[in-house]
């Protein structure tokens, strides 16, 4: 056999390989002691001295030819090999993932954290209280005495030793107050109680309530706070009304509206004002050198609004059905 | 309130769509609430807030939307008249500042006229008010249309003389509604010689009211103190038209117009024989009260500059008159009709309500800047969202439940009750966390859920101190026998202690430790209470199977308690680089008596290890075949390592014959 068909027949052999096994066979039929070349490099004797080198160097190429087709097809099995191995270990990818296990949050904690997030942002501490209050924190240091028509609106739950469950959150603010002095800017997230129970009230609901305290604060603050707050939560696009109200606890005092973006009426979210002289004095602190702003809301309602719910008495079920949506 | 849509346009006078006039009535903070039909026209309900007790008639809303609206208001008064004869009976005033004035007026021989005009008894019907008897229907209307509630008494009902005074110990008056009222030493009531004959301001008793045979009649219009009427009624349970408004303010002036109001209207349906009105007043008749105030208090609060003129025309609307000027002061009275007006915040309301609260400006600069604190609160957020990663869905159970439902379980001991509950399954306030998230099951388990992993964080309530304890309770009920395709994991003690163990990694809660439960909910043999150095912190286990049957489940649920507001966490501490230096690891087989629990194999292994002991973890317990009946396998593995060097053969080995002495000596261990 001459060079050039050795080299011919080299090529073709490896391009046809697909397994060790071929590779193994033509390693030994080609490099081995009695492979295809040295029997070829036998043939220099034969050859005058003057060829010898050429036939010698023709035979190095060849070798090194051949070491080369060896480390490729060397790579080639193996690459098939690791796409045979892959291919035995396919899954079904679409199988649902093992044990499932992640809770959720209660609609009505995601509203009140959606809330707190954007106060605590603007530098409001987060404050809570006791549920069990007195009349004193509750009523009176609220501008609320015994006798005030205030009263009426707030369907108290008593105990037997004339303490009450608070009606709202707005004492967390005198006990901050008394706690912090000023100035004072937090934020007091809570249950509340009233003895209230159908379509739209609970006997328990939760509220959350702000309180600003400082040397001239005025009107103009809070309307922005509020502004920026309605902004965040509902949208920039949402029309918002200011008008008169009446709470025992703030002076001028305020109901904010927001539009219906669907229906088109004026929905009622929540009550502020600038904190009554009253109720700064009684905390302690001087109304002729201090003024505040409050401001108060419903988180059920909120949450209502947020997640277009129909019916606030789902929210106290806890069904699992609905909690998992 | 219900007025008719049409009156409020004639007093007005002028015709706004009631959409434009209600809209326009809420932005000045009259609210309201609905509106009806009746008879071809409207009737608006209106929510007024207590402090405007000057708009609970035809009148103030009418006042209060001109002013508003910068409209001439007139609103017609009676001229005066001569009665035919004296008002004979005496007038005593005896409860100084309660009853200042009191006007009175006899009528008698009524003989009709004319039909009774129709609108008195629409007006009547659009506002809710029965038809009761035509003098009565007169005084009523007038009240709607002024504001002032009246009483007319059956005069030959009296002795003698009218007197108005508290009432005298044990002395009860019967009411409208077969009401027999105990009066108190603060009620004010008016009385004639011999008993009460009217709870003042609130009702009229029944014995001396009119009936269709009387002949003469007494009308009393008079002026009673709100701190006299407030909370009277409601202390009964009741409320009147007449108690609504006196306790919100009736003008002190308005007694004796509508009184002339009454004579007119009754003089102009009947032939009647009216007496002179008789007034007596004391001195403790009020006086209109002055409010001081600048335009840098009102630039102040509301933040915008209005000038004096401004300030001086806008009040004038509201006829807050200018009394005078010094300086920077302006001295203004406040009209008799509006109790809510005591300090200048007062009147800075009244301008922004002129203003219209739409059209103060924002200001966007911060009033306070104060320091950044973590709260309680974050640390409550981040153990929600822990739980949710570990799987539990977050319910949220009222306070308040059945107080049968504590005794049953033994957990009513120190509860508080309601005084006032809603009903009896919300009477008491609950002492833990369990019952709510069992009744939570127990909805889901009749829904077809046989699988739950529910929390709350919440408070518990004691009679005993601190009365109030935060806690976080959870609940596992695990009865699908289906399990995920893939997984078979049992749910049952270890998960939840697991639960707690890596709640108390996350938040660096040190010193836990695990003790035989006392609880008696929870099972005794299956459940620890949980400690933080010497504190009780709450307990893990499942229920007491005693407890199942009384609330209904097949399978005991599992379930943890905490009470989280006092839990000690950890500062962050020094964290050091791990060992360049490779640990050694040997696996322990034993076999040990049932009662020897793993906390003691756990001492004894760390007492008997003397040096280079990094960690042991048990990663099988078994009993059963091939062992005897007393006795379990367990098998550890045991980890120990060195910062300063690799741990030759020979210390491991006499490290590991340490333990097996320790184990064999202290625990009757046999190694296996």
């Amino acid at each position: 056999m001459d060079l050039d068909a050795l080299k011919a027949d080299l090529k073709k052999d490896f391009s046809e390989i697909s397994s060790q096994e071929e590779l193994n066979i033509l390693k030994v039929k080609y490099l081995g002691k009695k492979g295809h070349i040295s029997e070829l490099s036998k043939n220099i004797k034969n050859l005058s001295k003057k060829d010898r080198p050429e036939f010698g160097k023709a035979i190095g190429e060849l070798r090194k030819l051949c070491e080369e087709n060896i480390f490729s097809a060397q790579e080639k099995i193996e690459a098939i090999s690791i796409k045979e191995s892959l291919e035995k270990d396919q899954i079904d990818i679409t199988l649902p993932g093992s044990f499932k296990s992640q809770g959720k949050l209660h609609p009505l904690t995601v509203t009140t954290l959606k809330i707190t997030d954007f106060f605590s942002a603007q530098g409001y501490l987060i404050e809570d209280g006791p549920e069990i209050e007195s009349d004193y924190y509750n009523f009176d240091a609220l501008n609320i005495p015994l006798d005030h028509p205030a009263r009426d609106m707030h369907d108290t739950f008593y105990l037997d030793n004339g303490d009450l469950l608070r009606t709202h959150t707005s004492p967390v603010q005198i006990r901050a107050i008394e706690k912090r002095g000023a100035p004072l800017k937090i934020i007091c997230p809570g249950k509340v109680y009233r003895s209230d129970a159908d379509k739209t009230h609970t006997p328990m609901f939760h509220q959350i309530e702000g309180l600003v305290i400082s040397e001239n604060v005025n009107f103009g603050h809070l309307k922005n706070e509020i502004m920026t707050f309605i902004d965040f939560l509902f949208g920039p696009e949402t029309k918002v009304r200011f008008r008169p109200s009446y709470f025992p606890f703030t002076e001028p005092s305020a109901e904010v509206d927001i539009m219906d973006k669907k229906t088109k009426k004026w929905l009622e979210i929540m009550g502020c004002g600038l904190v009554h002289p009253n109720v700064i004095d009684m905390a302690g602190l001087n109304s002729k050198q201090l003024s505040g702003f409050a401001f108060g809301m419903g988180i059920e309602r909120m949450a209502k609004l947020l997640y277009e719910l129909e019916d606030m008495r789902s929210l106290f079920t806890n069904d699992i059905k609905f909690l998992s949506q | 309130m219900k007025i008719l849509y049409s009156r409020l346009l004639e007093a007005i006078n002028s015709k706004p769509k009631i959409d434009n006039l209600c809209a326009d009535l809420t932005m000045i903070g009259i609210e309201v609430d609905g509106i009806e039909s009746l008879q071809g026209d409207k009737v608006i309900d209106f929510d007024l807030t207590p402090n405007r007790g000057d708009c609970f008639s035809v009148k103030g809303l009418a006042r209060d939307y001109c002013a508003f609206k910068n409209k001439k208001f007139v609103f017609s008064e009676s001229f005066s008249f001569k009665g035919k004869n004296e008002f004979k009976k005496n007038i005593k005033l005896s409860a100084s500042d309660a009853c200042s004035a009191y006007s009175a007026v006899s009528i008698s021989n009524l003989k009709y006229k004319k039909k009774f005009p129709q609108n008195i008894k629409k007006s009547l019907k659009a506002s809710g008010i029965q038809s009761i008897h035509p003098l009565v229907d007169i005084i009523n209307f007038v009240m709607l249309e002024r504001g002032q509630p009246m009483h007319v008494f059956d005069q030959d009902k009296i002795n003698g003389n009218i007197e108005v005074r508290f009432a005298k110990p044990k002395e009860t008056l019967e009411i409208l509604g077969e009401k027999k009222l105990k009066l108190t030493s603060d009620c004010l009531v008016i009385a004639d010689e011999k008993e009460p004959i009217a709870f003042a301001g609130i009702s009229g008793g029944i014995n001396h009211s009119v009936t269709k045979t009387t002949k003469n009649f007494i009308i009393e219009s008079a002026f009673f103190a709100p701190t006299a009427i407030k909370g009277k009624a409601r202390r009964y349970g009741f409320q009147t038209d007449a108690s609504q408004r006196f306790e919100r303010g009736v003008d002190f002036e308005l007694h004796e117009e509508a009184l002339r109001e009454v004579i007119v209207l009754t003089k102009d349906i009947f032939d009647a024989d009216v007496s002179e009105i008789k007034t007596k007043k004391n001195k403790y008749y009020p006086r209109k009260k002055a409010i001081s105030i600048s335009l840098n208090d009102i630039k102040q609060k509301l933040g915008v500059s209005i000038s004096e003129n401004f300030l001086i025309s806008t009040l004038k609307r509201l006829e807050i008159k200018l009394l005078k000027k010094t300086k920077s002061i302006f001295v203004f009275e406040v009209p008799s009709h509006r109790f809510d007006l005591s300090i200048k915040e007062d009147l800075i309301e009244e301008i922004a309500r002129m203003i219209g609260y739409d059209n103060l400006s924002q200001i966007k600069s911060d009033p306070v800047s104060q320091n950044y604190e973590i709260s309680q609160y974050d640390f409550l957020n981040a153990i929600k969202v822990f739980m949710n990663n570990k799987g539990f869905f977050e319910v949220i159970n009222y306070s308040f439940l059945d107080e049968k439902v504590l005794e049953n379980l033994n957990i009513s001991e120190n509860s508080i009750s309601l005084k006032n509950p809603l009903n009896n399954s919300l009477s008491t306030l609950r002492t833990s966390l369990l019952p709510s998230l069992a009744a939570n099951l127990e909805f889901n388990l009749n829904r077809g859920q046989n699988y739950l992993k529910l929390f709350e964080i919440g408070k518990t309530f004691s009679k005993k101190n601190p009365r109030e304890s935060l806690n976080l309770a959870a609940l596992l009920y695990d009865n699908e026998k289906m399990k995920n395709w893939n997984s078979n994991q049992d749910l049952d003690f270890y998960h939840l202690k697991g639960i707690i163990e890596d709640l108390a990694v996350e938040f660096r809660l040190s010193d836990l430790s695990w003790k035989k439960t006392t609880n008696d909910l929870l099972h005794p043999y299956a459940s620890a209470d949980i400690f933080q150095k010497s504190k009780k912190i709450g307990s893990v286990g499942s229920l007491n199977p005693r407890y199942l049957k009384k609330i209904d489940l097949a399978k005991a649920f599992y379930y943890f308690e905490l009470k989280i507001d006092s839990l000690h966490r950890k500062n962050l501490e020094k964290l050091t680089s791990s060992s360049i230096f490779p640990t050694s690891q040997r696996d322990f087989s034993l076999e040990v008596d049932k009662k020897i629990s793993y906390e003691q194999i756990e001492n004894c292994i760390k007492t008997s290890s003397k040096s280079y002991l990094q960690s042991l973890r048990i990663f099988d317990v078994y009993s059963g075949k091939n062992i005897d009946q007393e006795k379990k396998s367990i098998a550890i593995r045991i980890t120990w390592g060195s910062n300063k060097k690799t741990l030759s053969e020979d210390e491991i080995t006499q490290e590991t014959s340490l333990i097996i002495s320790g184990l064999e000596r202290k625990l009757k261990a046999i190694l296996r």
